[in-house]
Order: C-alpha cells, then sequence, then structure tokens
C-alpha cells in the first residue's frame, strides 16, 4: 500500500534506528541492521520496542529475525500502521 | 550450614510448603507450586525412563518455554539420567539455522549424548542430526512427556553429576561443565546463607535471567527452590525489550532479590523514561545482585541516583564474582554495605563460607595482598571436571580451580581486574574465542584457519570484540567485513565491533597448527599504531 505519509514513516523510522544505535551511523534503505548499522540482538529488541511505542503497534518478535534492512522494516511498520484498527 | 541434598530432595522439601515459580508471560501470568514442579517431573522421569533411558545417559535439553526446562531439569535428576543444557535456536539470534545444528551437533556428538528433549516443533530438525551423533538414539519432545505418576525409583546420589553446562559451542572440544549435586547444594546454600543472601521467610525472588546461564538457572531459579521460596520468572526478551517490565515485576511482587549483569542496570539507566518510575516501588529490592561480567561503578551509581526516588537503595547492591565452573558464586561483598571503589574497580568482597581463595603469580606463587595475579578457588563448589573431555587440562590442580581471571585482594576483599584466559565477555556471557573463529572459518572469502578472535576490554567496562581475517582473495575486503558481522550475529546475537582484514601471515599458527591469538592480538595492534601514524603523517601534510 502506497501511502503519501511513507516517507515521513521512512523519516522516523531512520530517526529511531539512529537513537538506538548510540554509534555515528547514516542509516539508508539498503541498510543491514546488522553488517551495516551494527545492531546487536539487544539492540535489535530495543528497536522493535521503539518502534512499537512511536507508532502504537505491536510487532511479534518472530518476525525479528528475518528483517534485516531498513526498508524492510519500514515495510513492516507500514504494512502494522496500515493494519491498525482506526479508532 | 544444613546438610546436603540432591535436586529432588530439595524440590521435595520445598513441595511441602505453598510456594513455587510465578511464569510471567504478559498477557498471563502462570503459577506453579513446588509440589505441582514435583509432580510434573516424576510423570515426565517415568517418561523417560519408559522412552529407554538408563541411568548415567545424557540427555541435552533445548527447551526455551521455562516452565518446560525446570520440570524437565527435575525430571532427569529424578529419572537418574544426567541434563545438559544447550541454547534454544531463539536465544541464539536469528537467520543462520544451519550453521546452529551444526553447532549443535558438534555438541551433542561431544557429550555422547543419548536423547535430546525439545519442543514439539524442534523435534524434525534434532532428529535430522541423528546421522551426524552415532550416540543420539531418542529425540523426545517435553510436550509428551506425561507419563503416569509414579514414585521415582533410580534418584542420584550427592557424587552424581546433577548437569552439565556447555560454556563453549561449537569446535571440536566443546567444554561442559559438570556439577554434582554435592557442589550445586554446597554453592546455593552458601549463597542462601548468612554471607550470602541470607534468604528468609519474606524473600520473593523475581528474575528475567535465561536459564541455560548459571545465574539464572542457578542464582535465581534453583536458589529459590532449595530456599522453598517464590520466584518471579520473566522471558530474557521481555527484559530486554522493556526493560522497565524487571522494575515493575519487582513493584508487583514486592520482590526482595534479583540478580543481573552490569549491562542490566546500564539498559534501565538509559532506557527507562521518566514517565515509566511512575508506579515504581522497589523499597523491598533488598538484594540487587550484580556480576558475570566487569563490574562498572558509574553504571550502579547512576542506577541508584535514578531509581532512589522510587524506593531503590544503593546499599541493596551486592557485587559477586563467581563462574559456571565454580556452579556459579565464589565471593559476596557484604551485604547492606555501600560499594567498596579502588582504582576503578568494585569489591566483590570475600569468599563463601567453607571456600577458599588464593591468588598466584606466573609460576602458581601465591602473592601478598594488592599483588594482581590468577584467581584460582577451591572448596565443595569446585566442579567435578568437563564432562567426556579426553584430556583432563589444566583446569584443576591440586583441588585450586583455575579461574582465567585476574585480581588482587585487599582485607581479603577480591577486586577482579582482568582475564587471562581469552574469553570475551559481552552482555553477562562468555565467548570464546574458538567459538567466533570456528562460526567464520567457513564463509568464502576468507583463508581457513586464518582467524583470531580476541576482545579488548577497559577496566570495568564490556570488551571490545575484534576479529582479525586473512582474506583468500576471493571476496572484496568490505563485503567479507559484512560477511563476517553478519554471520556472527546471526549465530551468537554479537556484534563484531572491528573486522581486521589483514595481509596473509598476520595471523600466526603454532606447529600443532593451532592459532596464536597473542601474537597476532600484538600484529594487530602494531598495525592498528602504524595505521593511526600514516593517518597522522597524511594529516600533516
Amino acid at each position: 500500500m502506497v501511502q503519501p505519509a511513507s516517507a515521513s514513516l521512512e523519516h522516523t523510522v531512520i530517526d529511531v534506528l539512529k537513537n538506538v544505535s548510540r554509534r555515528p551511523i547514516e542509516p539508508t534503505m539498503d541498510s543491514d541492521l546488522v553488517a551495516d548499522l551494527g545492531f546487536d540482538s539487544l539492540q535489535v529488541l530495543e528497536l522493535v520496542a521503539e518502534l512499537e511505542d512511536r507508532f502504537d503497534v505491536s510487532i511479534p518478535l518472530n518476525d525479528v529475525p528475518s528483517t534485516r534492512t531498513v526498508a524492510q522494516i519500514v515495510a513492516q511498520v507500514a504494512r502494522l500502521v496500515g493494519e491498525r484498527p482506526t479508532a | 550450614m544444613g546438610r546436603l541434598r540432591t535436586l529432588p530432595d530439595a524440590l521435595a522439601d520445598a513441595a511441602r510448603g505453598d510456594a513455587g515459580y510465578l511464569f510471567a508471560a504478559g498477557r498471563a501470568d502462570t503459577f506453579r507450586s513446588f509440589a505441582d514442579i514435583r509432580i510434573a517431573s516424576m510423570r515426565a522421569a517415568r517418561a523417560l525412563r519408559e522412552a529407554g533411558l538408563r541411568r548415567g545417559d545424557l540427555v541435552a535439553l533445548v527447551i526455551a518455554d521455562a516452565e518446560a526446562f525446570l520440570t524437565m531439569l527435575c525430571a532427569a535428576s529424578m529419572a537418574g539420567v544426567i541434563p545438559a543444557s544447550l541454547y534454544p535456536p531463539a536465544l541464539m539470534g536469528a537467520g543462520d539455522l544451519s550453521r546452529y545444528f551444526q553447532l549443535t551437533a558438534g555438541i551433542l556428538r561431544a557429550a555422547r549424548a543419548r536423547a535430546v528433549v525439545t519442543s514439539a516443533a524442534l523435534v524434525p530438525a534434532f532428529d535430522g542430526l541423528r546421522p551426524r551423533c552415532p550416540s543420539l538414539s531418542l529425540v523426545i519432545a517435553h510436550e509428551q512427556c506425561e507419563a503416569p505418576l509414579a514414585e521415582p525409583d533410580v534418584l542420584p546420589a550427592l557424587d552424581d553429576i546433577a548437569f552439565v553446562q556447555f560454556t563453549s559451542g561449537s569446535t571440536s572440544a566443546p567444554k561442559g561443565v559438570a556439577l554434582t549435586h554435592a557442589n550445586l547444594s554446597a554453592n546455593i546454600d552458601a549463597i542462601n546463607g548468612p554471607a550470602g543472601l541470607m534468604t528468609g521467610a519474606d524473600d520473593v525472588g523475581v528474575s528475567w535471567l535465561p536459564l541455560n546461564h548459571d545465574m539464572g538457572l542457578v542464582g535465581m531459579a534453583l536458589g529459590a527452590m532449595y530456599a522453598a521460596r517464590p520466584c518471579v520468572l520473566l522471558p530474557p526478551q521481555t527484559f530486554v525489550k522493556r526493560p522497565a517490565e524487571w522494575l515493575r515485576a519487582l513493584t508487583r511482587h514486592a520482590g526482595t532479590i534479583s540478580f543481573a549483569p552490569s549491562f542490566a542496570y546500564d539498559l534501565c539507566v538509559r532506557r527507562i523514561k521518566d514517565a515509566d518510575l511512575e508506579g515504581l516501588d522497589l523499597s523491598r529490592w533488598r538484594v540487587a545482585g550484580c556480576g558475570a561480567e566487569p563490574i562498572h561503578p558509574p553504571t550502579l551509581a547512576a542506577f541508584a541516583r535514578k531509581f532512589a526516588p522510587v524506593g531503590f537503595r544503593e546499599t541493596s547492591f551486592l557485587p559477586s564474582y563467581g563462574l559456571a565452573e565454580h556452579v556459579l558464586a565464589a565471593t559476596f561483598a557484604p551485604r547492606g554495605r555501600p560499594l567498596r571503589i579502588e582504582n576503578s574497580l568494585v569489591s566483590c568482597g570475600t569468599p563463601l563460607p567453607g571456600h577458599s581463595i588464593r591468588i598466584v603469580d606466573a609460576v602458581n606463587q601465591p602473592v601478598p595482598e594488592r599483588r594482581i595475579g590468577e584467581i584460582l578457588l577451591a572448596g565443595p563448589s569446585v566442579m567435578l571436571g568437563y564432562y567426556h573431555q579426553d584430556e583432563p587440562g589444566d583446569a584443576i590442580e591440586d583441588g585450586w580451580l583455575r579461574t582465567g581471571d585476574l585480581g588482587y585482594l585487599a582485607d581479603g576483599e577480591l577486586f577482579v581486574c582482568g582475564r587471562a584466559k581469552d574469553v570475551i565477555i559481552a552482555h553477562g556471557r562468555k565467548y570464546h574465542p574458538q567459538d567466533l573463529e570456528w562460526a567464520v572459518d567457513d564463509l568464502a572469502g576468507v583463508r581457513r584457519g586464518r582467524v583470531v578472535a580476541f576482545g579488548t576490554a577497559g577496566a570495568g567496562r564490556a570488551d571490545r570484540v575484534v576479529m582479525v581475517v586473512e582474506p583468500n582473495g576471493t571476496v572484496p575486503a568490505a563485503s567479507l567485513t559484512d560477511m563476517v558481522r553478519r554471520r556472527i550475529g546471526d549465530l551468537f546475537g554479537l556484534y563484531v565491533d572491528e573486522v581486521a582484514i589483514v595481509p596473509s601471515g598476520t595471523v600466526g599458527r603454532t606447529t600443532s597448527g593451532k592459532v596464536q591469538r597473542a601474537a597476532t592480538r600484538e600484529r594487530w595492534a602494531s598495525l592498528a599504531e602504524l595505521k593511526a601514524e600514516s593517518r597522522e603523517l597524511r594529516a600533516e601534510s
């Protein structure tokens, strides 16, 4: 689903990535969480928690291992935001 | 101190009271009294016997679920078999399952495991390992271990092995620490005793530590069972994802005892928002144990400052030192005392009653106080040995366990300042360089057998993980760096801070074909210096 808000969603995800990383990183859509951005398993879970808070969604932990790149995270979050019941 | 007990005896004693485990699982908590656990264990023990397991067989437990893991651990003891805990794949990170199973097969083979008990979902995968593990005759789903209730008929003796804990993953000689029931009882009783936590009738444990880690299993879960006190167990991921859940559990259940590595206190400082402080009450938390990795004094100070407004007392911190080869704990700082800090190091206190400590120099001679040397331990908690290790090794000499850690004594109190061994410590877990080296050895682009891993530690700080790799020229250096990081991330959930792609000849080998880790490390350091110098030169010109 292409939403007009997707650019800001990307922006927010990158913002969260930078906050969680605590290293000087410049994530792009192609960045790999582990190889490029230096996330360890702890930080991946921290990232999940931050994204959940920021977007008010629940990210199933089962999906985490298959998520590797920033683009995949953005797609996943966009999907969950899309499925979110509108209040 | 009381008499020593086997695990089934301790469980039977605990089952006479009302206490038990509360398995906190987010939406729904499950309470199981020790009596419930005992009955479930007896049924599972019978099921293990009916499946054909016999006294002395080794059974590998690969179980992520806390209730199932603890039940099967007790059941194995009641069936007279030896349980060994192995990391389940979920905790190992992600992705690369084939390498996980290769790693696990290596352990099963070395341990000559007769059976694997795991979740039904993993049974087919472990069945697939049989051709690679000749001793493995049974793969059992823990969900199916429910035979009719019967009194156990092959109860263990104190000198039998209570469990084997694999501290090293993968290589040709995985190290399984074999602990007897006597070891276990001696350590736990000392931990719970007056010189340790002085566990009493009002105590409630709260833990998020993984049960295949000595601090989580022995310190928290079994510690509570041996003291017949309640313990709340949270899944480790719950804590890592939302550290506030740990403190909320302490609040909700009036928790009095909880242990964690230094990094956990750091996560709480960094990640718990001020808004989340509301509703917390940590005033009952009298033992905030700290161990399993170097203790960073500023971290503890920051934690105390942040949580003082919700009732946390700095004097609750209980620094400790120990290792799996010594069941768990070796020394405890005195309870209720402010941290004693010297040279940016925290005192880990004095040996447990009935246990001894000694600091020795390079030729094994005891050194005077305030002199740094290797820490040696003796007493009833020293492991039986490494399980099925063909070479006895030099871990224990004349009853003294060589810890491989460096430290000094001051007024009889231990200050740990480093490691003589090559072990890397991250997030409270030890990683053996051999395991990391092995894990990337088969990557395309890596020159076989020319990989060295080590950690570079600062005082009281977590290690920086460095891997020195000789390339075989088939893969560009940048992609090789990515591949190494990805593999280690997948397999161990660990980030490699620096991947150094070095010219061939940098990684030296001994005549017996082992990598020369120390020599390679020195070459890496001088290469790094060279690089820095050339950068400076360039900057100047």
